[in-house]
């Protein structure tokens, strides 16, 4: 089994910089999520939306990862928030507190809603 | 007037679904796993309770190439899959020396991660014992072996 590296782009929206996320968020996504992070928070948006849709892996380097992505936004005074995570990955959100900081949404479209009312 | 039927022995109650070995490579734990979800595809245990079981057996594979084998990718990872009684066993077996490590996997403290106080990393033990029902780890002077559980039937998994 081949692994899918992670590819993203990044788009902006009225109120929100969005980061799609194609393919597994493990140890080789460190350099493709910090470079589109980067690219995120220079459009300066008050919310940045991480966009899990194409993504079917993460394991705990990958988390480890979004934490990191986590402590950057709080330094900045910036939301970051997600979307679009299977059943699977909102459990392991909510074991590991994720979701505690990182408010999760079912879809992209929710998510854009919550960042342009607050 | 038949034969009492012969006492069940432990081999009666154990059955081994699959056996095979890994190398010691990023991103090989996705091969344990998918092995190990193919060879449980006719035990009860679908949906949710499988991702979890994946995940763990993931989580355990890394952390054996990591710790234990230190990647070197000529050291195998094995991992025997079997179902004993009631439960279901993954072992996954690394060639690591040493105390094995400890099996607490508290939670790690988040906040102390997002202020820079501790490293982000350190969610594989958290994360295996809170995918499984049961999680033992032993060791002697060549290998760690790592024991998943998972119990088998309607209160099976987490």
């Amino acid at each position: 089994m081949a692994v899918r590296h992670l590819s993203v782009e990044v788009r902006l929206e009225p109120s929100v910089a969005v980061l799609d996320l194609v393919g597994e968020i493990n140890g080789f996504a460190e350099e493709a999520l910090n470079a589109a992070y980067a690219e995120a928070d220079a459009m300066d948006t008050q919310t940045i939306l991480l966009n899990f849709e194409g993504v079917d892996y993460i394991n705990s380097t990958g988390i480890a990862l979004i934490v990191g992505l986590l402590a950057k936004a709080r330094a900045s005074h910036k939301r970051l928030l997600a979307c679009n995570l299977s059943e699977h990955y909102v459990e392991i959100f909510n074991i590991t507190r994720l979701s505690d900081f990182m408010s999760v949404f079912p879809d992209e479209e929710s998510a854009v809603v919550e960042a342009s009312v607050s | 007037m038949t034969d009492p039927k012969p006492a069940r022995t432990d081999a009666d109650l154990r059955r081994i679904l699959t056996e095979f070995s890994v190398p010691s490579e990023p991103g090989k734990e996705r091969l344990a796993m998918e092995t190990v979800a193919e060879a449980v595809r006719d035990l009860d245990i679908r949906g949710e309770n499988l991702e979890r079981l994946k995940t763990a057996v993931a989580e355990a594979t890394m952390n054996a190439m990591e710790h234990g084998n230190k990647y070197r990718s000529e050291v195998p990872v094995e991992v025997e899959v079997l179902v004993v009684d009631q439960d279901l066993k993954v072992r996954i077996t690394d060639r690591g020396s040493g105390p094995p490590p400890q099996e607490a996997g508290d939670e790690p403290d988040l906040v102390a991660k997002l202020e820079g106080m501790q490293t982000p990393r350190g969610w594989g033990l958290f994360l295996i014992n809170s995918m499984v029902d049961e999680m033992s780890i032993t060791g002697d002077d060549g290998h760690h072996t790592v024991e998943l559980v998972v119990h088998l039937g309607a209160e099976g998994g987490k």
